[in-house]
């Protein structure tokens, strides 16, 4: 099994770099597209942010009651303390200063930790979600498209169920009954999200089965396994490479929404998470609720610019 | 004679959706059976609390809900109470959950139903008009701004309205009235950011889409041969392109509802305490109150396969080539 698994890894990476000249093809083809490369860079800087960010930071649950809701750095707000002893209510001015230049929150932690960390979970949470997704996706469909039949009338069918069911509220009942872990909700939305993939592959591996080097590998007495791993996996790898870099900006969004809705986990400072604190203290502290939603939204946004570009790049109808 | 393929098609679409309901109802049996958690759950601490012994209020309770019963035994009943609209009790709200639901779903209703007109009219009419003038500084200026539609996140981009037009601007209120009549000005305006804060990602989708279902027909050979013969340019575009782009429109509208609305609706109810079936699966998340949360997910659900048989015949009239055996 690991032997095909790498024979696999092997015969994609042949596919796209085998020959450079057809690395060098599509990276031409994508790098026409500004947007794309906009794209790249940012997620490239999120990921550097991620891995590398909170050694540069401060602890993002420590919390410090003297410097609660701190604005960012350039902003300043009006703050109204009471004193019990005094019995008087005072409005004193501040503005945000360089030691959290990103502001704090409520409870007195600062912003640009939170953010980082949060970075962390968004990214590692939307990349296995995906990869389980995906690799699922790609099973069902190449197996259901090879064994044709029953196999495959059965493995549609509960496509089909599962796709009825709507993403978000399948998502909410199932981490409501089995508890809102981090591990939970990547395994659940990596279980769930597999059917566009599926069906998407199957449809791609109906119309290579009948392709001439598929049946010609037949022919010369390849077994079936060959056949998959050989021929058919590699010339989807591309619609996969297109499908999960444009399925990453949903799942990321899933667990923000999730958290948001108070079914994310609690221990671990998501920008979902940092979203509801934010949105309970809309009315004295914005910045806590309108920077992480604007690091989902820019994360989204870039997701989404890449994979427009690299499907059409892949496609050899488009000329871009 | 002629229609009767379709009244067989009719019925093979009725005895699938049938199928897949079954599918439904017993995922999400396993589902509830297989988690760690039971209804005796929330009697527990109270009765600790005074001493009580544990196993035996867990047994009690088990006996009262029939779990005690074999696993067959479980299954048959729970798939009879719900036919029977018996959908369980909604402890937190001390009320049946099909009356709840009765009472709610009209909230949810209005706000799917004017976001769904307001982004499908707008995408449509901004597509079409994108499409149209292809490669112009208008059409990228919408291209551009229908990839930041799709990438907002819903529930943010609620906050942000809230945060900008109630809270700074003092415009709306930063709550949802329910004392509100449903069939009043007041009523809608109360909806319109909610309208805006969930149509906005479909509005999106639906640009990209016509558009592309537009560009994809307008080359067709049958447009020049319309051009050729001189009809007006309007109706070369309303009657024979978008009238051709419309059968995948309707496929990905309809998708829509299942994989993006009623996700969307949900976080918009929250965020604006409209008390629709979101705002109250919601509130029984907190209240730990299972049977509702279990039966949003089923309507839902159920909305889907209802709108996906609703399209499937509708494509018979949409293109009258279509001829299913």
């Amino acid at each position: 099994m690991v032997d095909r698994t790498l024979d696999t890894l092997k015969a994609i990476g042949q596919r796209l770099s085998n020959s450079t000249r057809l690395v060098d093809y599509y990276w031409q083809r994508t790098k026409r597209n500004k947007l794309a490369i906009f794209g790249l860079a940012f997620i490239v800087f999120l990921i550097l942010l991620a891995v590398i960010g909170p050694f540069f930071t401060t602890d993002p649950t420590a919390t410090n009651f003297d410097e609660i809701e701190l604005p960012p750095v350039g902003f300043t707000t009006q703050q109204s303390t009471y004193n019990i002893r005094t019995e008087q209510l005072t409005t004193k001015e501040i503005s945000g200063t360089w030691t959290h230049p990103l502001g704090t929150d409520s409870k007195g932690s600062d912003m640009m930790a939170m953010i980082v960390s949060g970075a962390r979970v968004s990214l590692l949470v939307g990349l296995i979600a995906t990869g389980i997704a995906i690799i699922l996706g790609t099973i069902i469909g190449v197996l259901s498209a090879y064994l044709g039949g029953w196999a495959d009338n059965a493995l549609m069918r509960f496509t089909d169920v599962m796709m009825t069911f709507p993403f978000f509220l399948l998502l909410v009942l199932i981490v409501f009954i089995f508890g809102p872990s981090l591990a939970i909700i990547v395994l659940v939305i990596g279980l769930t999200g597999w059917t566009g993939a599926a069906r998407m592959i199957r449809s791609e591996s109906l119309s290579l089965r009948t392709r001439e080097f598929v049946v010609a590998s037949k022919a010369l007495g390849a077994r079936d396994t060959r056949v998959v791993f050989r021929h058919l996996i590699p010339n989807v790898a591309s619609l996969i490479i297109v499908m999960a870099t444009l399925s990453i900006p949903g799942v990321i969004l899933a667990e923000a929404a999730l958290s948001f809705i108070g079914l994310g986990d609690p221990t671990k400072s998501s920008w979902g998470i940092i979203l509801q604190s934010g949105w309970h203290t809309i009315e004295s502290a914005w910045w806590v609720a309108v920077e992480p939603g604007i690091m989902l939204f820019l994360t989204v946004l870039a997701f989404n610019f890449l994979g427009d570009g690299l499907r059409d790049a892949f496609d050899p109808k488009s000329n871009v | 004679m002629g229609k009767s393929w379709l009244r067989d098609y009719i019925v093979k679409r009725l005895l699938y959706a049938v199928i897949i309901a079954w599918g439904i109802l017993t995922i999400t049996f396993i589902l509830v059976r297989v988690g760690p958690s039971s209804p005796a759950d929330k009697y527990l601490a109270n009765i600790a609390a005074r001493g009580g012994d544990p196993a035996q209020v867990t047994a009690a309770v088990e006996a009262r809900y029939g779990l005690d019963k074999p696993i067959y035994v479980q299954y048959f009943n729970y798939l009879g109470n719900l036919f029977r609209g018996n959908w369980g009790w909604s402890f937190s709200t001390s009320m049946p959950v099909i009356e709840l639901i009765k009472t709610h779903w009209i909230y949810s209703f209005q706000l799917i139903l004017l976001s769904s007109i307001f982004a499908a009219v707008l995408g449509i009419l901004i597509g079409i008009y994108s499409a149209v003038k292809q490669y112009t500084k208008t059409d990228y200026a919408f291209t551009f701004m229908s990839f930041i539609g799709i990438s907002i996140p819903t529930f943010w981009l609620g906050i942000m309205l809230i945060l900008v037009f109630s809270v700074k601007l003092g415009l709306f209120k930063t709550y949802y009235d329910t004392s509100l009549p449903l069939f009043s000005l007041d009523n809608l305006k109360a909806l319109i950011l909610p309208v805006i804060t969930l149509g906005t990602g479909m509005l999106a989708g639906y640009v990209r889409y016509t558009r592309s279902a537009m560009l994809d027909n307008l080359k067709k050979a049958f447009v020049t041969t319309a051009r050729a013969k001189g009809l007006p340019e309007r109706t070369v575009i309303g009657k024979h392109v978008f009238r051709n782009a419309l059968l995948p429109l309707v496929t990905i509208i309809m998708f829509d509802l299942g994989s993006i609305v009623f996700g969307g609706a949900y976080l918009t109810e929250i965020i604006f305490g409209i008390p629709g079936l979101g705002q109250i699966s919601f509130n029984a998340i907190f209240a730990n109150d299972y049977p509702v949360v279990v039966a949003v997910t089923l309507i839902g659900t159920f909305m889907v396969l209802l709108v996906n048989l609703a399209t499937d015949i509708s494509y018979t009239y949409l293109d009258p080539r279509i001829r299913y055996g």
